[in-house]
Formats: structure tokens, C-alpha cells, sequence
């Protein structure tokens, strides 16, 4: 009986020993995390309500919302408004951002479904294959913007001569210039670097599903699209989910591959190469802030939703 | 005959999987070739393949012109240097989140996520800023404190995925041997892990390695890995395709023989362990 009590006391304090060990061990981390995630969060807030410039990073003064929206009553009794909130260029970032990231992502996903049921398959070469699918995801996107810009060029394109020998086209393009075609070779680009990404992700999430499940449904005749549909799409769904959100957060923020494929094209510039521009290279530090701010907004707005409109849970436990 | 439409759908799936990857890998190819070529080689019209002139003069001229070598020890430093550090601090938060758990452990990983809704150069001001006063600026061991930082939780989310894949119960067991808590993390619970934890490794490896708008804004010279290599090629858009794509492929060559022998670890380190 004293025996039992004994045990049960030092149980308890293992178990604050825990706790108490659990705690140290994140300590690092959380240290960690407000130097990348709330400092440089709190500060572009604060920097937003200021009208800090870039040469004077110490000095701003606070200023209130006017970098978001300022209404101006001329001495003529009509009002103005101005700021990021009435900022055609503003918006037309935002319509860019949110038209490349639905779209690039919707291909992906498809697309890599549909690479991944391939792969899935018995072939040969499996592994020479998926090593080669890797890479473009592999390559910096510094490197891949270039490879395609050369590709794309309107002179000596290889792009160019393949599409005009195959009828596609009547006469050579500057698909990345012209801005009917730059938002679609943007889009092109991305697609060709994340779909492998998202095929592997697929994949992997294919090769979990039991294969006895394929031939209980084979043996009942049931149609291989109906099985995708009803098996397979359900049992992958959690990975898919999570894939998702991680790939529209990056096409949300899109920013290299616009910056190196489309330099100043009003056609594909996004909210990061917009909030940037006024950032660094235009003399605008507060007005840019604004943008991050903003943009940081509508992600965790977006980010929310998602998790609670597709009941994600993000920490796996529904997955036991 | 059940075997013969085996076989034969086989051969179809080996042609589609083959078909898709050469597509793909056709960029990569083409970049690779090009690099051979001479320069008015390169820009012919139509594009030569065959009756190209094939040269290595492309590559002598880089590696002439630049100092190689010191940018790939600098990529090699701060990859595996950034690695090692976040894998060191990852490990024990991971083991935290994954077997005390608590209802602050959703709360934590939404605030990792939150990392990935900034725009980079929003946060660039701040960590400047910092990196100025701490005379960390254009440093190796800066770049290896900013992308531990950035990588961090990528890497913990997916040590935490992992790790909570390894039944508790081993852990418990081990605790009744009389295992400490130094005992549990290091002997049972971080060898029980070593392909997550490789997977992991790799993963932010090539992460840092590809990693580009921090590396050139926090360097000039000193401590340049790669991508500032590459981007340093990017001035003449005239004539120098050729040499713009064997810089290229000196750039990502590494990575490709690294991604080439462990395709296998990073296949599942893909996954982030979502799927089980």
C-alpha cells in the first residue's frame, strides 16, 4: 500500500518534471519565433502608421491611418481621398495576385493528381523518373525565371520556334512583354516548377492507401473513376488539404519569379512585388508598409477561412 | 492472356511516366546544353541541336572570371550550418509538442504558419536593421541565424509530424527503465526518428541552398553563396547566353547530385509527414 503511494508520488513528479522540461524545450523556439514572426510583424504594423522613409529609418512620426486612407477637404469644398485603400495600383495588385494564385494553384493540384496517378503505377525506371520530376522544384527560382526568360525570348526562344513549327502560333511572340501573354507565361512557369511539388505530395499520399482496398473494389466492379472519387480522393484528402494551403501561401506571396520573368509589367505585378517596389525602390517606406500590412491581412484572413470552411486541422489529430 | 495485358499496360504506363518527365526535365536539359555551346551557337535561329558547335569555354570563362569556389563554400556553410542550428533547436520544441501536449500546440503551429503570410521584404527591413547593429551584416554566421530562422517552422512542423508518428508508449517504457529525460531524447526517441529527422535535414538544406532575396540583401561580398553568384550573371542581356547557362548549371549542379542519391528521403520529407 505505502509501496503504490510511493510510486504514484514520484509519477507526479516525473510528470511536472515533464511539463516543467516540456517547457525549456520550447523556450528556444518561442525565442526563435518572435524574432522571425512577431518582431518584424509588430514593427511593419508600426512603421504603417508612421511616415518613416527609408533614409530616415529612426525618425518617423505617427501619422494614424492616413497610409491606409486619408480624406482631404480642399479649400473648393470637394474631397479627396487618397492612400493605399484608393490606390488603383493597389488593387490591380491584388486582382493579379489573387487571379495568378487561384488559377496556379487549381492546375497544380490537378495536375499533379493526375502526374501522381501515373507515377503510382508500375513502370520502369520509378526512381530515375521521380528524381528527374524533382527538379525543377529543386532549382532556386532565381535560376528557373532565367531558364524560361531565355526560353520565352521573342529572337532566339526555343519556346518561339517549337510553337511555330507546330502551328500554334503565326509569328514570334514576347510572351513575357506583351501583356496580353505575360500573366499566362508567369502562370506557365509556375505551373511547370510546383506541379512535380505537388505531384510528389499526391504521390506519397497514394502510396499510403491500402492496396487491398483497389481489390475489394475490383472484385465488386466497381468503375475505376468511381473508386477514385469515392476512395481515393477521401483517403488522400488530409495531405491534400494541408499541401494546399502551404502552396497558396506562397503564390499568395508570389514574388522572384514575377520580379526576374516580368519586371515592371503592370500586367503581373502582385501585392509582394508591389509593397516591395515601394518599400526599397521607390521612396515610399510607410506607404509600402501599409501594403505589407494589408497583405498580411487578407493571408490570414484567407488563412482562417480555409481552415474553417474545409475543416482542416492542422496539428493531424483527426487523421488517428 | 491476363498476363499480356499486364505487360502491355505496364509499357503504356512506363511511356506516360517517361513522356511527363521528359517534359518537365526538358527546361533543365536545354539550359545544360546550351552551357556547351559557343555563343553564336546559342542564339542561332532555328535552335541548333545537333550541328551545334559544343565547347567547354563557357565554363573555363566562368570559373575565370569568378571565384567559384569560395561562393559554393559559402553556400555550403550556411545550408548545413543553418540546418544543423534549427535542427538543434527543433528537437527538443518538436518533443515538446509531440508528447506533452497541451492546448497551446494548435495555437503554436498557427503562429508558424503565420511566418509564410508576410511578404519577404517587409520582414527584410527589421532583420536589416538588426543585422546592422550586431554587425552580423554580410557575415556567415548572419545568414546562418536568418535562415535557421526562416526555416525554423518548416522544420519543427515537420519534426512534429514525425515525431508523433513513434508511439508513445516506447518513450514510457524506457522512462520505467529508469531512462532520463536526456536519455529518452537522445537514445530512444532521436535514433527511432533518424529518417524523419534525415528528411527534414535535407529538405532545408536545399531550402537554404536555393534561398535567394535574403542571401543577396544580407551580403555583398565576403559571405556571397550561389544564388548571389547567379544573380551576379544576370547584367548582360545580350550575347551571353551561353555562359549565363553554365553559370547556371555550376549553380544548381550540386544540388542536382544531392537530390539525385537521396530522392528516396525526400520523397517521404516531401510529405511534411502530413500523410500517414
Amino acid at each position: 500500500m505505502a509501496n503504490t503511494g510511493l510510486i504514484r508520488e514520484n509519477q507526479l513528479s516525473l510528470h511536472q518534471q515533464r511539463q516543467r522540461a516540456a517547457f525549456w524545450f520550447l523556450a528556444p523556439m518561442l525565442v526563435a519565433l518572435f524574432c522571425v514572426a512577431a518582431w518584424p510583424l509588430l514593427r511593419t504594423v508600426w512603421f504603417s502608421f508612421t511616415d518613416t522613409s527609408l533614409n530616415d529609418l529612426y525618425g518617423g512620426k505617427w501619422i494614424g491611418f492616413d497610409n491606409y486612407l486619408r480624406v482631404q477637404t480642399l479649400s473648393n469644398g470637394a474631397v479627396r481621398y487618397k492612400g493605399t485603400l484608393v490606390d488603383p495600383n493597389w488593387w490591380n495588385a491584388v486582382w493579379n495576385t489573387v487571379r495568378f494564385s487561384v488559377v496556379s494553384v487549381l492546375f497544380e493540384t490537378i495536375l499533379g493528381l493526375i502526374v501522381a496517378l501515373v507515377l503510382n503505377a508500375e513502370f520502369k525506371g520509378r526512381g530515375l523518373v521521380r528524381a528527374a520530376i524533382l527538379i525543377p522544384w529543386a532549382i532556386p527560382t532565381i535560376v528557373s525565371a532565367k531558364m524560361w526568360a531565355w526560353m520565352l525570348n521573342d529572337q532566339y526562344g526555343i519556346i518561339n520556334d517549337m510553337a511555330l513549327r507546330l502551328g500554334l502560333i503565326t509569328e514570334k511572340m514576347a510572351w513575357t512583354a506583351n501583356t496580353d501573354t505575360a500573366m499566362y507565361a508567369v502562370l506557365m512557369v509556375d505551373v511547370w516548377k510546383t506541379t512535380p511539388f505537388m505531384a510528389l505530395l499526391c504521390l506519397a499520399g497514394l502510396q499510403m492507401v491500402p492496396r487491398d482496398i483497389y481489390e475489394a473494389a475490383k472484385i465488386d466492379g466497381i468503375h475505376p473513376v468511381k473508386v477514385f472519387f469515392k476512395i481515393t480522393l477521401p483517403l488522400i484528402r488530409p495531405a491534400l488539404m494541408v499541401a494546399v494551403i502551404f502552396r497558396m501561401l506562397d503564390a499568395l506571396r508570389v514574388f522572384d519569379l514575377i520580379y526576374v520573368l516580368t519586371p515592371n509589367s503592370a500586367a503581373t505585378k502582385t501585392m509582394s512585388v508591389i509593397s516591395r517596389e515601394n518599400l526599397i525602390d521607390f521612396d515610399k517606406f510607410a506607404y509600402g508598409s501599409a501594403q505589407s500590412t494589408l497583405l498580411f491581412v487578407i493571408l490570414a484572413v484567407f488563412v482562417g477561412l480555409y481552415i474553417w470552411l474545409g475543416k482542416v486541422d492542422l496539428s493531424g489529430e483527426s487523421g488517428k | 492472356m491476363a498476363r499480356a495485358v499486364t505487360t502491355q499496360r505496364k509499357l503504356v504506363y512506363t511511356i506516360a511516366a517517361w513522356s511527363v518527365a521528359l517534359l518537365i526535365f526538358f527546361p533543365v536539359l536545354w539550359t545544360i546544353l546550351t552551357s556547351f555551346k559557343t555563343e553564336t551557337s546559342a542564339v542561332a535561329n532555328p535552335p541548333e541541336l545537333l550541328s551545334a558547335d559544343w565547347t567547354l569555354e563557357n565554363y573555363a570563362e566562368v570559373w575565370g572570371r569568378t571565384d567559384y569556389p569560395r561562393f559554393f563554400l559559402n553556400s555550403v556553410i550556411i545550408s548545413v550550418g543553418s540546418t544543423l542550428l534549427g535542427l538543434l533547436i527543433a528537437i527538443p520544441a518538436a518533443w515538446s509538442m509531440a508528447f506533452v501536449p497541451s492546448n497551446k500546440t494548435k495555437d503554436l503551429l498557427m503562429w508558424m504558419l503565420s511566418t509564410k503570410m508576410m511578404p519577404a521584404a517587409a520582414v527584410l527591413i527589421p532583420m536589416y536593421l538588426i543585422f546592422q547593429r550586431t554587425g552580423l551584416f554580410d557575415t556567415r554566421t548572419g545568414l546562418v541565424l536568418a535562415l535557421m530562422l526562416m526555416n525554423l517552422p518548416v522544420i519543427i512542423w515537420m519534426l512534429y509530424t514525425y515525431f508523433k508518428e513513434i508511439p508513445g508508449e516506447i518513450l514510457e517504457a524506457a522512462r520505467m527503465d529508469g531512462a532520463s529525460l536526456r536519455d529518452e531524447v537522445l537514445y530512444i526517441l532521436t535514433p527511432m526518428a533518424i529518417p524523419g529527422i534525415a528528411s527534414t535535414m535535407l529538405l532545408n538544406i536545399i531550402l537554404a541552398w536555393n534561398e535567394a532575396f535574403w542571401t543577396i540583401t544580407l551580403t555583398t561580398t565576403k559571405a556571397a553563396p550561389l544564388s548571389a553568384f547567379i544573380a551576379s550573371f544576370s547584367a548582360p542581356q545580350g550575347l551571353f547566353y551561353a555562359k549565363l547557362s553554365a553559370a547556371s548549371t555550376m549553380a544548381i549542379a550540386p544540388i542536382l547530385i544531392l537530390g539525385w542519391f537521396s530522392q528516396k528521403q525526400l520523397v517521404r520529407g516531401l510529405t511534411f509527414g502530413a500523410v500517414k
